[in-house]
């Protein structure tokens, strides 16, 4: 992995392991529909508005700053994407901060909690969300509707779509005394909106943290 | 603008809708909007064109995008799914976020031919030479040919040289039978002669010399000759025509060694048999870009051409003969002599490479052996135009961009600025299918900064 040469404005494109997938099981599954846009290398607190040098160099530390090549796991891209709206929005959207117990202890070894995400400043009907969790050898999820959603070709990563929250089902991996990972995260995305929130999930089956 | 109840159009069902005709479009029309967005978008409309149509269908979208109560629809039945496009099972879209390529968008199968280096890493020459004797088979006919010492973890195999007989000659198991068969030299020559030569044709033919007679010997064809098989993972599609050149040692030549090359260069109607183009193998140089034929191939009318050359599977075939003999090769140096005992061992793919890496004694081993090619690729690929106008895409989802304001409530601009004047970056583009999944991404070299005063098209080229 390396960074893209930034001297003139290049556009890298590859495949993800979904698009290999597809292509793979046929041409007539792979049917590019849709796009969007997306800045997760963006940190906006660096757009100065100090810059002594005006309002056009304002942009300058992001305009000019190198971004990595594409990666192919479909997971650790398109996170943050970017959204239409009014030019007059005065306030954006959010999810809510999700308490969440930590599960699985010892007492609970294959317990169950569940995330309902609340998105404030969003549409006026309530949204759904897409969860993915990224080691289903930690916990898996299933939609409060049902889904069970995909899985990847390596059937760590899980996804379930539109769904308005997930029960998080822990795994026992106490008898397991090869494992180390006790930890996994879920990614939240407003299907609306946006907005995103990841919750930690913390096995403790096996009765200690490391 | 006025907040609307209409949904977004399913663009597959508005391109039904077309193709069924104006009562039916006109009824599908009526059915989705109000009388002022019929006004606005579809009044003025000609029904001409089914891609004016659909850019019409397109720009309602993206008002509804911005002035839906529904931001979009996320209805999941099948008509009216989102920003439309497949059937009922899909994944819904939000159009704020997602946005629907048209047929305008998208410029499909454009076909490219690349060439570059054959050899690893794009290199165009090899002059070292290296074989493993551990890596088995290379006591029978063939010896892979690595970049690098064997030794080096990162050697590549570039290439086999072999020797076969069409009788056996020069492998052992021809009159005394074996448990492991053996006959490989016979082995290699038939599984050649059944890839490349149509059905009925007994051998090989080298152009320039007049087979079918006794007198004149091998009245079928020639019965031996040298292959040089390129490793498929180099090569990749095909060998460029008129751009390799081979250097053999123990050459006539003192100073410079045997060159060889095709002799495309000097073909007006390429020759297409069962393997496809073929071209004769002539020596010469292509040393400078400029392609200089020694000898052609209708001249050697003694032992025949040098060989004939299969670009498109990659296969060399040198005429044993020749190099014995018509090559001056004997009689400089008598590097290039092979053993045609019939149930001996003869070692010749050695022989082979012996004389390819110039590491026996002679003429040719004045100079390193030498051996430039190019490969040739034909690439398809698939243009996809992603166009954010200057209304669309201004907001981020980047959890950077939202903050605490100064009453501790939350969904505020981390920029203020950017309250009334949006602005956010585009890094990534990504291209999904009906059902919501990412199937390819690209990265832009530099964030390239949006705003209602800006707009942007990013051109995503896929090669297949």
């Amino acid at each position: 992995m390396g960074f893209l040469d930034n001297t003139t404005i290049t556009v890298d494109a590859i495949l993800t392991k979904k698009g290999r997938e597809k292509l793979a099981s046929g041409e007539e599954n792979f049917n590019i529909t849709h796009y969007a846009f997306a800045d997760d290398e963006i940190d906006y607190e660096l757009w100065d508005t100090s810059h002594p040098n005006g309002s056009t160099y304002y942009g300058a530390v992001l305009d000019n700053m190198p971004l990595l090549e594409a990666f192919v796991d479909e997971t650790q891209v398109m996170r943050y994407k970017l959204f239409t709206s009014d030019k007059d929005k005065a306030n954006l959207a959010f999810l809510e901060d999700i308490t969440l117990s930590p599960i699985g202890s010892t007492s609970n070894k294959n317990g169950t909690d569940r995330i309902v995400p609340d998105t404030t400043n969003g549409p006026s009907q309530p949204e759904k969300y897409t969860f993915q969790i990224l080691n289903t050898d930690i916990a898996s999820i299933t939609g409060t509707g049902g889904e069970t959603g995909t899985f990847s070709t390596d059937s760590r990563t899980q996804t379930v779509k539109s769904a308005a929250g997930v029960d998080v089902t822990i795994n026992d991996l106490s008898v397991d005394t090869s494992r180390t990972i006790f930890q996994t995260v879920v990614f939240i995305t407003g299907d609306q909106t946006g907005a995103t929130r990841v919750v930690t999930i913390q096995n403790n089956s096996k009765g200690t943290f490391s | 603008m006025a907040h609307t109840t209409s949904k977004p159009m399913n663009v597959a069902s508005a391109e039904a809708a077309f193709d069924s005709g104006p009562d039916r479009l006109n009824a599908f029309i009526s059915a989705r909007t109000t009388s002022e967005e019929r006004s606005t978008f579809f009044t003025a409309f000609q029904i001409e064109g089914k891609e004016e149509f659909l850019r019409a269908v397109g720009r309602f979208n993206e008002y509804i995008a911005n002035h839906g109560t529904s931001g979009g629809g996320d209805g999941g039945n099948g008509d009216d799914n989102g920003s439309g496009g497949g059937n009922g099972s899909d994944q819904p879209f939000s159009a704020t976020i997602y946005k629907q390529f048209l047929d305008s968008d998208i410029a499909s199968t454009e076909k490219t031919t690349v060439s570059s280096g054959l050899f690893s890493d794009g290199a165009a020459s090899l002059s070292g030479f290296h074989f493993s004797p551990t890596l088995g088979d290379v006591s029978a006919s063939y010896v892979p040919v690595y970049n690098k010492a064997t030794s080096d973890s990162t050697a590549q195999v570039q290439f086999a040289v072999g020797y076969a007989n069409y009788g056996g000659s020069g492998s052992i198991g021809n009159t005394t039978k074996t448990t492991a068969g053996n006959r490989e030299t016979a082995a290699l020559y038939r599984q050649f002669r059944n890839v490349i030569l149509g059905q009925g044709t007994e051998k090989f033919q080298f152009t320039g010399k007049t087979y079918g007679t006794v007198a004149n010997g091998d009245p079928n064809g020639q019965d031996d000759f040298v292959f040089i098989v390129f490793n498929r993972a180099q090569m990749r599609e095909k060998v460029d025509p008129g751009n390799w050149e081979l250097h053999l040692s123990g050459s006539g030549d003192f100073q410079s060694g045997l060159k060889l090359i095709d002799d495309s260069s000097a073909t007006t109607n390429t020759t297409i048999n069962s393997a496809n183009r073929v071209f004769n193998v002539v020596s010469g140089s292509i040393v400078g870009g400029t392609t200089t034929i020694k000898t052609a191939a209708a001249a050697e009318t003694t032992y025949g051409a040098p060989g004939l050359f299969y670009p498109d599977l990659g296969i060399i075939l040198l005429n044993a003969a020749w190099l014995e003999t018509g090559g001056g090769i004997t009689a400089k140096s008598g590097s290039m002599v092979f053993s045609t005992g019939t149930n001996t061992f003869g070692d010749n793919a050695k022989v082979a490479f012996n004389s390819i890496s110039h590491s026996v004694a002679g003429a040719g081993k004045k100079n390193a052996g030498y051996f430039a090619a190019r490969r040739e690729e034909e690439i398809s690929s698939t243009s996809y135009f992603a166009r954010a106008h200057n209304q669309e895409f201004n907001f981020s989802s980047n959890p950077t961009y939202e903050t605490t304001d100064s009453n501790n409530q939350r969904g505020a601009f981390t920029q203020p600025t950017f309250q009334g004047d949006p602005k956010a970056y585009i890094t990534q583009v990504g291209l999904y299918d009906d059902s919501r999944e990412l199937l390819a991404i690209a990265k832009l070299s530099q964030p390239v900064l949006k705003s209602f005063s800006r707009e942007a098209v990013v051109k995503v080229k896929l090669d297949f």
